[in-house]
């Protein structure tokens, strides 16, 4: 069974790069634009992975990480920022709340796909 | 003396879970010869871009030559020994073991 992927970045070029990025190799993606939509389809739908971008307007990336951990303590999730000191202090609240996440560095590498396979081999489908 | 230099997200339950983990595999691998280097991206992101880390956790072994990298949950010891360029037969490690000073 293909493994299912859900991106959610206010960014429509994002999503479609995730979606030209990992359909062609057989993984399933969903996206949403907003923290708001990715919180419903996580309640609606299960995912393997998740891929969050931490500054969105509405429900940021941190606060849509707090509200799918509510209820999913385990599916991974990686958070997209850039590496810079300016962007950590949200994250750094949330480590420091004890929520379990990973981050990924913003703008998105080419590696992504690999690092991702990477990823998901742990649960033995990839 | 092997460098490594593992990043991570904070002190979340997971990274505590892979730093222990690690440790653990360094330790009866290398049996104290390595140097580990613990580093949250979230109070060093500038030395993160600086070693290229595109995502956490990701083991980056820096000496001795060549640079490998390894991502991911670092639980699955056999992977993480091949991907660094080892294998548990290594004559590399127990040529390491044998010596005093390596």
């Amino acid at each position: 069974m293909s493994k299912r992927i859900l991106i959610i970045d206010d960014e429509e070029a994002v999503r479609r790069s995730f979606i030209l990025a990992f359909e062609d190799i057989g993984f399933k993606v969903d996206t949403a634009e907003s923290g708001e939509k990715g919180l419903q389809m996580k309640k609606d739908s299960k995912y393997d992975l998740i891929f969050l971008d931490l500054k969105m307007p509405g429900m940021n990336g941190v606060e849509t990480l707090r509200q799918i951990r509510k209820n999913d303590k385990n599916v991974p999730i990686y958070i997209f920022t850039a590496f810079h000191k300016e962007f950590m202090n949200q994250l750094r609240v949330a480590a420091g709340e004890g929520y379990d996440f990973e981050i990924m560095q913003k703008p998105m590498s080419l590696d992504i796909v690999s690092i991702t396979k990477h990823i998901l081999e742990k649960s033995g489908v990839c | 003396m092997y460098e490594f230099r593992l990043y991570v997200v904070g002190q979340t339950p997971k990274s505590i879970t892979v730093v222990d983990n690690l440790k653990g595999l360094l330790e009866s691998t290398f049996d104290g010869h390595y140097n580990l280097k613990v580093i949250d991206v979230i109070e060093n992101p500038e030395m993160a871009e600086k070693d290229n880390i595109l995502a956490t956790p990701t083991l980056l072994k820096s000496s001795p030559p060549p640079e490998r990298r390894v991502i991911g949950d670092l639980s699955d010891r056999k992977k993480v020994l091949l991907n660094l360029g080892f294998t548990i037969e290594s004559r590399e490690i127990r040529k390491c073991k044998e010596e005093i000073d390596c």
